[in-house]
């Protein structure tokens, strides 16, 4: 274990940074008709399956988006405009969910399962089960009785 | 020495399969077009419009009555379907609730004659051209009907085509008398 730990080091900060960038990555563009583009892909249509507001061509995604422009030529901030659809639709309508742990889960269950790797990879190996036991001269006699029998 | 490592094996089948079975139990079972409406249990939020009839109308006007908000349109083909059940729902109980429709992404016109076609009850049917009262209610697209105790707390969200049974139930548990 004591070899390896150096390098399960290295992984984790690099995991660590990646999430960090992930987390940080700045999320406002400048252009209000692209910022409304990005929150109605960020939205789930109501009235139809596995699609954003943004995708689809439905009654309500229309209206939707007319919703997000209308909020947002008004002065409301992205998160005001995210939380305005929630308490209407529920937490349903966020196609990412809003609960940073889950973003932990994929990245713990990985370093578990290398860390599972890593023990079974080092683990000693079981020794390979001693031979049969040499034969008695009471099994040799045996044998070459066997052998004459049949040899008739 | 090989033992316990054995029954670890052995446990692991469990360990895994039960939950994961337990996942793809519920989850097949669960209806994704359900999506609970975060106002259940709720107040009904304001709202205001013009009816079809160019008359203003106002949710406040409801206080103390029980309401049926049908969300409606005239080119939603399950809401011809319902259309019959709503009429009934006005015949039999009109002085005990109050039935509201809301036009969802139609024109007035559109909508004039749907009720010309299929039988107007004489509820008020709030135009909605902006589609501004459905977001706010968290609309989904029509046919879908909210009851609204005689508080005005929402209490159920129907979405889809009324059935009789649904509306036998709900109409129950508002307290009307059915």
């Amino acid at each position: 274990m004591r070899r390896l730990t150096p390098l399960a080091t290295v992984a984790l900060l690099g995991l660590g940074v990646l999430l960090a960038l992930q987390l940080s990555r700045p999320s406002a563009p400048i252009e209000p008709t692209e910022q409304a583009a990005q929150l109605a892909a960020e939205l789930r249509c109501p009235d139809c399956q596995s699609l954003s507001v943004a995708e689809s061509r439905t009654a309500t995604a229309d209206a939707i988006r007319r919703d997000i422009a209308e909020q947002l030529a008004a002065g409301r901030t992205p998160d005001q405009i995210r939380q305005h659809f929630v308490a209407r639709y529920g937490k349903w309508i966020l196609l990412q969910p809003a609960d940073p742990l889950i973003w932990l889960l994929p990245v713990g269950a990985l370093l578990l399962g290398v860390a599972a790797f890593i023990l079974w990879v080092r683990r000693a190996p079981t020794p390979v089960e001693a031979g049969e036991p040499p034969a008695s001269d009471e099994d040799r006699r045996r044998v070459r009785d066997e052998l004459e029998a049949l040899d008739g | 020495m090989a033992r316990p490592h054995a029954v670890w094996r052995w446990l692991l089948i469990p360990v895994l399969a039960v939950p994961l079975g337990w996942l793809l139990f519920t989850g097949l079972g669960r209806d994704p077009r359900l999506i609970p409406s975060p106002l259940v249990g709720q107040p009904l939020p304001a709202l205001t419009g013009t009816t079809l009839g160019n008359e203003p109308f106002t949710t406040a006007s409801l206080a103390g009555r029980p309401a049926v908000i049908n969300v409606w349109a005239s080119w939603c083909a399950p809401c011809v379907d319902e259309h019959p059940l709503l009429l009934d729902v006005a015949r039999r109980h009109g002085d005990e609730l109050q039935l509201v429709g809301l036009v969802y992404h139609d024109t007035p016109e559109a909508a004039r004659s749907f009720l010309a076609e299929y039988g107007d009850g004489g509820w008020p049917d709030l135009a909605d051209p902006s589609d501004r009262i459905a977001l706010e209610l968290g609309v989904t697209g029509p046919p879908e009907t909210f009851f609204v105790d005689a508080s005005g707390i929402v209490r159920y969200r129907h979405i889809g085509p009324l059935t009789a049974e649904v509306l036998a139930e709900q109409l129950a548990a508002l307290g009307v008398d059915t």
